[in-house]
């Protein structure tokens, strides 16, 4: 199905490309798809213990980073909350930070 | 018997013999309930993410063991009377471990049921041709 619809996107995708050379500038740029990192790599199951791969979920202010921005799918975001939960309650990582 | 993750943190007031004696204490619970220690680590002198009794860090010891749960309740709450122990922290792990042993196992099936999909897909401009053909040659 992806390779299918991906072969009829090129032509479409050169054909818009060179209209905005002629053109002004696009309004809008093309949004990368968000993809589940968990998902992707087809990792088995999130560790609690792994602070590293916690640590990219977690911004500045030490709050879980939304779905919606990460991508992250229901079923991983579910999993990585519970983790991230559990390396808080041991001081791996910060509850809230300022 | 589960299979447990359990951490525990160690003041730092104590050197890092004595804060593994301490932890040894709750070790000796479980080899003495008849558990089977899986592994055993120390994570050394961490720094905590926030302070806890006003201290910025802790010996850390981690032991992965396969035990009852009433001898891992009983280990919890010693633990929770023990001064020397700032936190502490008992999961149960053998049911996501099993589920994701099943789920890796689906997905090698899978990989080997279907090979990889041969990439020629159709040309959109080889479809429209032909049906201008079936007309023209009537």
């Amino acid at each position: 199905m992806r390779t299918g619809g991906g072969s009829g996107r090129p032509g479409a995708r050169g054909a818009a490309g060179r209209e905005g050379k002629a053109g002004p500038r696009k309004k809008f740029f093309v949004r990368r798809r968000k993809v589940c990192k968990f998902c992707a790599e087809k990792l088995e199951f999130i560790d609690w213990k792994d602070v590293k791969l916690l640590q990219g979920f977690i911004p500045e202010r030490g709050k879980i980073l939304p779905r919606r921005i990460s991508g992250t799918c229901a079923l991983h975001q579910r999993k990585l909350q519970t983790a991230i939960k559990r390396a808080r309650s041991i001081a791996l990582l910060p509850y809230a930070t300022d | 018997m589960r299979l447990y993750d359990i951490v525990v943190l160690v003041t730092p007031d104590l050197t890092d013999e004595e804060a593994a004696k301490t932890a040894g204490e709750y070790k000796k619970i479980f080899s003495a309930g008849g558990a089977n220690l899986v592994k055993d680590e120390s994570w050394g002198k961490r720094r905590l993410a926030f302070p806890i009794l006003r201290k910025r860090e802790a010996h850390y010891h981690y032991w992965q063991v396969e035990a009852t749960p009433a001898l891992v309740a009983e280990a919890e709450r010693r633990m929770r009377l023990s001064d020397q122990v700032l936190r502490h922290l008992a999961v149960r792990v053998d049911e996501e471990l099993k589920r994701a042993a099943k789920s890796a196992e689906r997905q090698r099936a899978k990989a080997a049921r279907r090979p990889p999909r041969p990439p020629a897909p159709p040309s959109p401009a080889a479809e429209p041709e032909p049906a201008q053909a079936e007309r023209s040659q009537p």
